[in-house]
């Protein structure tokens, strides 16, 4: 893991309010997305996050170390 | 290692009560929350839509008036003794205040719950703001003012302490959570005096029958004096714990006491002078008076940006104490596990959101646009029903123990509820604040209307509508999630060793690095009271000279206003 669980758990809280306002954003640039695509891209999202999270550093040989909380 | 129990036991079984009494209402409250998005909704309609208010005026009174004052006189009371380390004068003054707080509330609950039942003759369905027109029974505002006389003693208390603390340390500095409880005690003083003028003055003889008619225009706007400092009085405490608290959960130390005084000096004088923001749209007063307010409150965002910045800044001090290292690595060294730190984190984030919908209701002319709509809701609810809640049900997390001698009984459980209430709070007020754009009105049982639909910038009103009944439902969760995991930690047994000493967090540029003229308390009121007069003597004086004291037609009480003296009443007025 990267990060510890409890800092998983805030980054996916708070990756909630920017997928909600992902919608606004997009309308505001004209473009029209539904609730199922922002749900969608929401999944994805958090998807990414938590692999991103519990990819074992060391995985991804030549990257700086992130610290671990 | 001392906790707090051991140190102050009387005073631990204060404070133990008043944020019982605060968590009670915070149940009853959080249920009507839930009520009142299921029946907007037209989910599930439990009362009829005439009896609407009764449940809007109970969440509005428990949550942003009991629920808040109890649990800030309880966390000032804790402040104070554990800074001056030094118990108050007499805990017998200390339950006086307490007892004279919870029987107002009582009174005053009897016609607001009062209106929901059929075999009982009173009701109180005129919402926590309850100016006139609205008419309460006179039960209501005796309630309230005892209440008010309350808060008042508890602030006696606190200054009465504080003095003869004084006496024993006459050359030290004010601590900061002391000097945070005094600078916030004056300001209440100075801005509930309104609200109390209101209440005894007009409101009471009226609802009595000693008056015929009040004037509306001025009971408003003695509110308001009072409605927007109030905001302060929850704001104030969430702030001393974010300054004193938070450094310490995450590790590290404050990051100023110097600026830290600054802040709540700011405070004391610029929080009263801005009532008028919330009165945009009443006739009556004139524009001016409106811009002058408007100038105050912009004003008002310098000291919440110091604290922001102050805060972050200790929060990060805390986090390299720890370990944390890069331009955001730091932030993964951060004590996320744990519900108290999490919590405060998550309501400061969403205090920085509801900054910038504040902004939009401060300026003048964006005001008309979203003024008494669904935005307002979504508004506060990252304010006090956030910033100040959430932070409150966080360091519940911390302080119970202290007060008590019983551990959490799951700290999981309490990660898990802050976090929910993160979320719940995001889905509701996104879409309050979206639906407020389409002009949704807010209090309102049925806001739809036959042969008219809102039509949202985007997406549907069914959609804004979902968000709303999801992000209400996930927020009474998360309240009934914090209420059963204090009733159980209630029932578990004492256990002193695996609890933290009682302390706050130390500052790495103390209070000697700030200048003494910060402390001279009665300089900061006198400027206060004089910015005070400057904006409400004329607009207050305006009023009644053109509306009377009681109206338009109305017998003149207690004293007889002429014209060219009614600036002079006003003043009197604010000043008395
Ligand atoms: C369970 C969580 C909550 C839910 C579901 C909820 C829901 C609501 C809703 C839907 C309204 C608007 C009703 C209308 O305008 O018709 C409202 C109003 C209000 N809420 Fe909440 N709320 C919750 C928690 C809180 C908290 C924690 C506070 C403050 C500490 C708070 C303070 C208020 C106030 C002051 C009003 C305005 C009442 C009025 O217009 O007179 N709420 N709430
Ligand atoms: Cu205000």
């Amino acid at each position: 893991m990267r990060i510890s669980p409890g800092a998983l758990l805030v980054l996916i809280a708070v990756s909630i309010p920017f997928i909600v306002q992902s919608r606004t954003v997009a309308a505001f640039i004209g473009l029209d997305m539904s609730v199922w695509q922002m749900i969608a891209l929401g999944t994805v999202t958090i998807s990414a996050i938590i692999l991103w999270a519990v990819w074992p550093e060391k995985w991804l040989p030549g990257r700086p170390k992130l610290e671990e909380g | 290692m001392t906790t707090y129990i051991e140190r102050f036991p009387a005073e631990a079984r204060v404070i133990r009560s008043t944020f019982f009494t605060a968590f009670i209402a915070l149940g009853i409250g959080a249920l009507f929350g839930l009520l009142q998005v299921l029946h907007r909704t037209d989910v599930h309609r439990l009362v009829d839509s005439a009896d609407y208010y009764h449940i809007l005026t109970i969440h509005g009174v428990l949550l942003a008036l009991t629920f808040t004052i109890f649990f800030l006189a309880g966390v000032f009371t804790w402040g104070l003794t554990t800074s001056l380390d030094r118990g108050v004068v007499d805990v017998r003054f200390t339950w006086a205040w307490y007892g004279l707080m919870v029987g107002g509330t009582a009174l005053a609950a009897i016609p607001m719950f009062g209106g929901l039942i059929d075999g009982i003759d009173m009701s109180a369905g005129v919402l926590f703001t309850f100016y006139a027109p609205l008419q309460a029974h006179p039960l209501f505002y005796l309630g309230l003012a005892l209440f008010i006389i309350g808060t008042w003693l508890a602030g006696a208390d606190w200054i009465w302490t504080y003095l003869a603390w004084r006496r024993e340390n006459p050359d030290e500095r004010i601590p900061l959570p002391t000097f945070m409880v005094l600078t916030t005690t004056l300001f209440w003083y100075l801005s509930s005096l309104g609200v109390a003028i209101a209440v005894v003055v007009f409101l009471l003889p009226w609802s009595l029958g000693l008056l015929e008619q009040v004037n509306p225009l001025l009971t408003r706007t003695l509110f308001w004096y009072f409605g927007h400092p109030v905001v302060y009085f929850w704001l104030m405490p969430t702030y001393m714990l974010w300054y004193v608290l938070l450094p310490k959960v995450a590790g590290g130390k404050l990051f100023s006491d110097p600026l830290a005084r600054v802040v709540f000096v700011l405070f004391l004088l610029l929080s009263t002078p801005t009532g008028i923001h919330h009165q945009y749209l009443d006739p009556g007063i004139a524009e001016g008076f409106k811009f002058i307010a408007m100038t105050n409150t912009m004003f008002l965002l310098l000291p919440s940006l110091l604290t922001a910045f102050t805060v972050v800044a200790s929060v990060e001090h805390g986090a390299r104490q720890r370990g944390g290292t890069g331009y955001l690595g730091w932030l993964g060294a951060l004590p996320w596990r744990d519900p108290v730190f999490t919590g405060m984190a998550l309501a400061g984030l969403m205090f920085a959101a509801a900054g910038f919908s504040g902004m939009v209701n401060a300026g003048m002319n964006i005001n008309y646009l979203v003024h008494n709509t669904f935005w307002i809701v979504g508004h506060f609810h990252l304010t006090v029903g956030t910033a100040v809640a959430l932070t409150f049900m966080a360091v519940t997390y911390w302080l119970l123990p202290q007060i008590t001698g019983k551990p959490i009984w799951s700290r999981s459980v309490g990660l898990a509820q802050v976090v929910t209430w993160f979320v719940g709070m995001t889905l509701m007020s996104n879409a309050m604040h979206r639906g407020g754009l389409s002009g949704v009105p807010r209090r309102t049982a049925e806001p739809q209307y036959e042969n008219f639909d809102f039509t949202p910038a985007f997406g549907t009103m069914a959609e804004l509508d979902a968000g709303v009944v999801i992000g209400g439902s996930l927020l009474f969760l998360s309240a009934v999630l914090f209420l059963g995991n204090v009733f159980v930690s209630l029932t578990g047994g004492k256990d002193l060793t695996s609890i933290p000493e009682n302390a706050y967090a130390e500052a790495l540029s103390g209070a000697e690095d700030g200048p003494l003229i910060l402390d001279n308390l009665k300089l900061w009121l006198v400027i206060a009271v004089l910015l005070v007069v400057l904006t409400y003597a004329l607009p207050i004086g305006a009023i009644i000279d053109r509306g009377g004291l009681l109206g338009p037609g109305g017998s003149p009480y207690p004293l007889v206003v002429e014209s060219g003296r009614a600036i002079s009443i006003g003043l009197g007025e604010v000043v008395a």
